[in-house]
Parts: C-alpha cells; sequence; structure tokens
C-alpha cells in the first residue's frame, strides 16, 4: 500500500447469481429441478480507486448502480469475486442502525450490546458511555425498555451509538436521515468533527448536498463501472443533468399513449372534488424549453399552470416555495405585487417566468394556490412541484445574493 | 489463523453481551422469569421419576437419577445442535449489515447453552444429595475436562451446521429428527452393557457414548472416567471441532450473499 493511502481499491468484480423464477413449493423444485434457470448478473465490472488517510469520498449512483455492494466490500460484509482490497486501520461501519437491541433491555444496556457489535470493548464503552448518552439527549429515559421509546429516540440512540465509535476509516450508508432537523443538524457536525480529526470517511448517499459539505471528491458509479470521478460539486451538476435526462427519456416513453388518459383523469378528480376552481398541468421549463426538474442555482426557468374555474369569481394567486424540511423560501402573490383581482371563468393559463433560480442545493416543493378577494384558497397545491437545485460554489444558506467583491489592500 | 482468534479475542465484548442478551431475553416476560432456568430440569426429573419409578419400572437402581444426570448433558448437546443450526440464519441482519467475525455467533450460542447447563448442574447436584444418593467432590476435577470435551464437540457441530443451513434452509428441520435418534442411540436411557456384545465396538463410533458415559460415571456412580472414554472423547472433540471449522470457515464469507 502506497504511503498516505488509507483504502486501496483494485480492480474489484463481483456477479450475483439472479434466480429467474424461484420454485416456491416442493413440487415445482423437484419438477423443475434441472430447468431451474439463472443467470449472473454482473454488479461490479472492475472499480480501482484509493482513498488518501483523512480524505473524504461520497460514492453516488442510481439505485443498483454497485454503490452499496462496493461499500459493503469495504466493510467486509461481502468479498470481491476478483480483485483486491486493502483498508489500513480499523473499520467502522454506520450501515446498519441499532444492530441487535433488545426491546425489553434498557437503553443503557443497549448501548453495551451494539457497541460490542461494533467491536468495542467494555473499557471501550465505559469510557464513551457519558457521552454516547448525552449525545443521544436520552439521559432521562436511558434507564427505561427501549420497547419505550419513539421510532425517533431509537434512531437518536443507535446513531449516538454508531457515531461514537472511534475509528480509523469509517464507511457511511445513507442514514444522516435520522431523527428531526435538529438532530441530523448535529450528527452532521459530528461527522465533520470526526473528519477533522483525520478520520477517513466514504460516504453512499442521495442527498448531494451532504455529500458536497463533507466530501473532497466524489465517484459516480454506474452500471458497475467508474463513470466519473473528481470535486462533487462538478460531478454532481453531471449527475444531475444525467438523472433529469434520464427521467425525462422514461416519462416521454410512458407519456406516449397515455394523453388521452390523463385529460380524462382530470375530469375524473374535477367530479370527485367537486372544486370550484382548480390548478393543474404544473409543469416547469428551462430556458430551452424544455421541462425539467432539476436546475442549477441562477437558471433561468419557466412554471406554467393551468387553471379551471367553474363559476365565475374575481380572483389572486399565490406562489410559495419550500425546502423540503418546510422552511419557507419564498412566498408572494399577484395582489401583492400589485395586480388587481382577475375576472375568472373557465380554462386559464399562467406563466411565471424566473429569471434567476437564486436558491442553494437542495430539494424544494413548489406551491400554487388560487383564492378570493378574501384570501381564501379556491385550489391550493401543496406540492404542485418538486425542483431540486444544485449549487455550483460551495455556499451554504438559503438563497444566493448576486454580489460582487471589492479589495483595496494596502500596501505596507 | 492467528489473526482471527486474536480478532475473535478482541470481540469478546461482544460475545459476552450476546450471551448476556440470550440468558436475560430468554425468559423475559415470563413470571417466574429467570427461575425457570432451574425449575425446567427440576420439573423434567419429576416427570421421568413419575413415568419411570410407578409405571414403568426400569431394572436399574435410582433409575430417574441414572437418566437424570446424562439428560442434563444430553439437552446441552441437542441445543447446541438445534439452536445452533439457525443461529446465523437467526441474525441475519447482523450478518447482512455489520462486520464482525462471524464465529462470534456460534460461539456465543454454545456459551449460553453451556451456562445454562452448569445452572442445571446445581439442581442436579442437590437431587443427588437430596435423594441419599450421594456425591462424591474428589472425581469433579474430571468433569472439567468432560464439559469441555462436550463443548468442543458441540461448538464443532454448532459451526458445521450453522454454515449449511444458511445454503440449505431444510438442515433445521432435519436436524430435530436427526437429533431425536442420535438421542436414542446414545446411552442416556439405557447403559451400555445393555447393548448387543456385537454392536458395542459400532456404539464407541457415536462420539456422544464416551461423553455420556463418563458424566454418568462422574455423577451416579461417582467414580473416575475410564482412561479409554477419556482419549475417545477428546479425540472426538478436537476432530469435529476442525471439521467444522474449516467448513464454517470456507462458507462465511458468502453469507451476506445467500442470506
Amino acid at each position: 500500500m502506497k504511503d498516505g493511502n488509507a483504502i486501496e481499491v483494485k480492480n474489484i468484480k463481483k456477479s450475483f447469481k439472479v434466480y429467474l423464477d424461484r420454485s416456491s413449493n416442493m413440487k415445482d423444485f423437484v419438477i423443475h429441478s434441472k430447468r431451474r434457470r439463472y443467470e449472473y448478473r454482473d454488479v461490479l465490472k472492475g472499480i480501482s480507486f484509493d482513498v488518501k488517510k483523512g480524505e473524504a469520498i461520497g460514492l453516488i449512483g442510481h439505485n443498483g448502480c454497485g454503490k452499496s455492494t462496493t461499500l459493503k466490500m469495504l466493510a467486509k460484509i461481502m468479498y470481491p469475486d476478483s480483485g483486491s482490497i486493502e483498508i489500513q486501520g480499523r473499520v467502522s461501519s454506520l450501515i446498519e442502525l441499532g444492530a441487535g437491541f433488545h426491546p425489553d433491555m434498557s437503553g443503557r444496556e443497549n448501548i453495551y450490546i451494539n457497541a460490542s457489535i461494533f467491536g468495542l470493548s467494555k473499557k471501550e464503552i465505559d469510557k464513551r458511555i457519558d457521552g454516547i448518552i448525552a449525545f443521544s439527549e436520552l439521559e432521562d429515559f436511558i434507564d427505561s425498555p427501549v420497547r419505550t421509546y419513539s421510532s425517533g429516540m431509537y434512531m437518536r440512540l443507535a446513531f449516538s451509538v454508531a457515531i461514537n465509535v472511534d475509528a480509523d476509516v469509517l464507511l457511511v450508508d445513507e442514514i444522516l436521515a435520522v431523527g428531526d432537523a435538529n438532530f441530523q443538524a448535529k450528527c452532521f457536525r459530528k461527522l465533520r468533527e470526526i473528519k477533522a480529526k483525520g478520520t477517513t470517511i466514504v460516504i453512499v448517499s442521495h442527498t448531494l448536498t451532504q455529500l458536497e459539505e463533507i466530501c473532497e471528491r466524489t465517484i459516480w458509479i454506474d452500471e458497475g463501472l467508474i463513470k466519473e470521478e473528481g470535486s462533487p460539486r462538478e460531478i454532481h451538476r453531471h449527475y444531475a443533468k444525467f438523472m433529469s435526462d434520464f427521467s425525462l427519456a422514461r416519462s416521454a416513453d410512458e407519456a406516449d399513449g397515455e394523453e388521452q388518459e390523463d385529460d380524462s383523469a382530470i375530469e375524473q378528480t374535477k367530479k370527485e372534488n367537486n372544486k370550484e376552481m382548480e390548478i393543474f398541468n404544473v409543469q416547469l421549463f428551462d430556458s430551452e424549453g424544455k421541462e425539467r426538474y432539476n436546475y442549477v442555482t441562477g437558471e433561468r426557468a419557466l412554471l406554467k399552470f393551468d387553471y379551471m374555474a367553474h363559476v365565475p369569481d374575481r380572483v389572486s394567486m399565490e406562489l410559495v416555495i419550500l425546502r423540503n424540511d418546510g422552511l419557507e423560501c419564498y412566498e408572494t402573490n399577484t395582489f401583492r405585487e400589485g395586480f388587481p383581482l382577475m375576472d375568472v371563468d373557465g380554462k386559464g393559463h399562467v406563466e411565471i417566468e424566473i429569471d434567476k433560480l437564486n436558491l442553494i442545493t437542495g430539494e424544494y416543493w413548489i406551491e400554487l394556490s388560487i383564492r378570493n378577494w378574501d384570501a381564501v384558497p379556491y385550489d391550493y397545491k401543496e406540492k404542485a412541484a418538486t425542483i431540486t437545485i444544485t449549487s455550483v460554489e460551495r455556499e451554504r444558506g438559503i438563497a444566493k445574493l448576486d454580489h460582487t467583491w471589492h479589495f483595496s489592500h494596502k500596501e505596507k | 489463523m492467528i489473526n482471527i482468534f486474536k480478532e475473535i479475542y478482541s470481540y469478546r465484548e461482544m460475545i459476552s453481551s450476546m450471551v448476556k442478551r440470550d440468558l436475560r431475553g430468554r425468559y423475559k416476560g415470563s413470571v417466574l422469569g429467570f427461575f425457570w432456568t432451574f425449575l425446567n430440569p427440576l420439573l423434567q426429573l419429576a416427570v421421568y421419576t413419575f413415568v419411570f419409578s410407578i409405571i414403568m419400572r426400569a431394572g436399574i437402581e435410582d433409575y430417574y437419577l441414572f437418566l437424570f444426570v446424562a439428560l442434563v448433558p444430553w439437552n446441552y448437546f441437542a441445543s447446541c445442535i438445534t439452536g445452533g443450526a439457525s443461529c446465523i440464519i437467526g441474525q441475519q441482519n447482523l450478518v447482512n449489515k455489520i462486520y464482525f467475525p462471524r464465529e462470534v455467533l456460534p460461539i456465543a450460542h454454545v456459551l449460553s447453552q453451556l451456562i445454562n447447563m452448569l445452572l442445571s448442574f446445581i439442581v442436579v447436584i442437590l437431587v443427588l444429595i437430596v435423594s441419599g444418593k450421594g456425591i462424591n467432590i474428589f472425581v469433579w476435577p474430571y468433569l472439567i475436562v468432560v464439559i469441555l470435551q462436550e463443548t468442543l464437540l458441540g461448538f464443532g457441530l454448532a459451526m458445521l451446521f450453522s454454515a449449511i443451513t444458511v445454503y440449505f434452509r431444510d438442515m433445521e428441520w432435519f436436524l430435530g429428527i436427526i437429533t431425536m435418534a442420535w438421542q436414542f442411540l446414545s446411552p442416556v436411557m439405557y447403559s451400555v452393557d445393555m447393548v448387543p456384545e456385537r454392536l458395542v465396538k459400532l456404539f464407541y463410533l457415536n462420539p456422544m457414548t464416551p461423553i455420556i458415559v463418563a458424566y454418568r460415571d462422574i455423577f451416579y456412580y461417582k467414580k473416575a472416567p475410564e482412561l479409554q472414554d477419556f482419549i475417545l472423547g477428546t479425540v472426538f472433540g478436537v476432530i469435529v471441532l476442525v471439521v467444522g471449522w474449516l467448513v464454517f470457515g470456507k462458507m462465511k464469507k458468502h453469507f451476506a450473499e445467500v442470506l
């Protein structure tokens, strides 16, 4: 192993046996035993990478691309068919939370069980237990049986144990999504702290924001091979583009021949809801006029929707953008912006041009409503559309404020 | 090879907490709780005494004691096999998601069964004293060796069958019937003297034969076991352990893929 490397992965390959039709009973098993068909599916087709000591890398890719299998091999839960993996130092994996928890035992006892499964000795657990309990914020419940915990408390306890296991190499699989937003933020701070101490980290995640905050490098795995590797923001931009093209192509396939059904479906819901006015056909287009829901901060977008007013009235329309944790990022309505109440009757079409989508990396919900003079909504679409924003700079916060830096350094 | 021992040693806390979890979790929720550990063999004894001293009189003096001192070790052995077979598939969540030396699971299972048997021995000894049969403390050092032999054997088989069961689930059910047959083919309910002369040699191919005989020598006859039983028991224990260890070592790498 090269000096300064914590992990060296060389050309690992893995295939699994996939049964095409698994016999479900003894009769089938006996009769068709000669014809039991299976095939080998290559999950990893030769992946190589190194991770330096103290470096944090992210593994991304869509479901089934092989990223979790790679992580499991790093954790020695599975072994490659060929190729080699070398890791220096103690490995701890945050792949499964709450392993070995016994519902009838107290939180404290379960900390011992769980931590011992991660390979800690009694002495090591004794040393950490106060820290673990404090981190979980469960001081008052720690001697009650775990079965009395809420699922949030359970996860908090589990995560506290996992994250307090000191290791040289930490493997994390998609588990930063535990607990409430506060606890998540705390976990994330802890992860950064761990990293600052020089721990090497490998994370598998769908939440690109998290990866950008902590990783120096992203490896994008696609169909068992490394597709791209480099700085997270660059790779994530390519990945987001790739994924939106991918899902668009798929939805285009599905859309053919279904359009007519769609219309009748709208008619149907209209009747069922018996609403006086309705918003439908909410769509987002990019500057080239293509329908798209993944954007890079600062891009231009066009939001379009149709409404149907079954009764005539004078209305205003409202647009709200929320981050996916519920934070309201922007709210406006036509009335506030100086438009008089509009006369509507029958079908109509609305377009909102957003010159610069100045939101920071994250997932956002668009809320639309159509309201009467008293601001009572006729129709209120809670998640009219979901958009994913990727920020190119590594900025943080909610919105990008256009700005310029000016410096005037005095010469000494 | 040395590494794996070192590693298992470093996971000793996991072994001990799995054992604790098993022993304490077993009777959780029942009214009598841990007391069942003692009550269970005692009630078994009551049944055997009733059947064999009142209904089906055997020609052996104090037959219920004769049977009881062999039955407790037999139960330990049987639970090593039947429970041991499912000790990997029963923890598939752990095996699928976390790395730890897989040997920990059969070790923890066998240890918890061993502790259970040792607690049952308290009952055995009390019964021997109360019944007037008496005990001979001077032969008890041999007991340690016999327990060790049986543990090697039980652990070897637990490793073997737990690994096979991962790939072949039906094993678990076969083992139920196999252990029953095995019990009847071991001198648990009868003595070796009752076995037809020409079959005795064959009988001693059963690794449990020398072990059961030794237990009975120590508790029932209050004498030291025969040297040949001693050697035979050790040889069987070591062979089975080595086979179990090798098979387990070969198969453990693919546990996570099959489960």
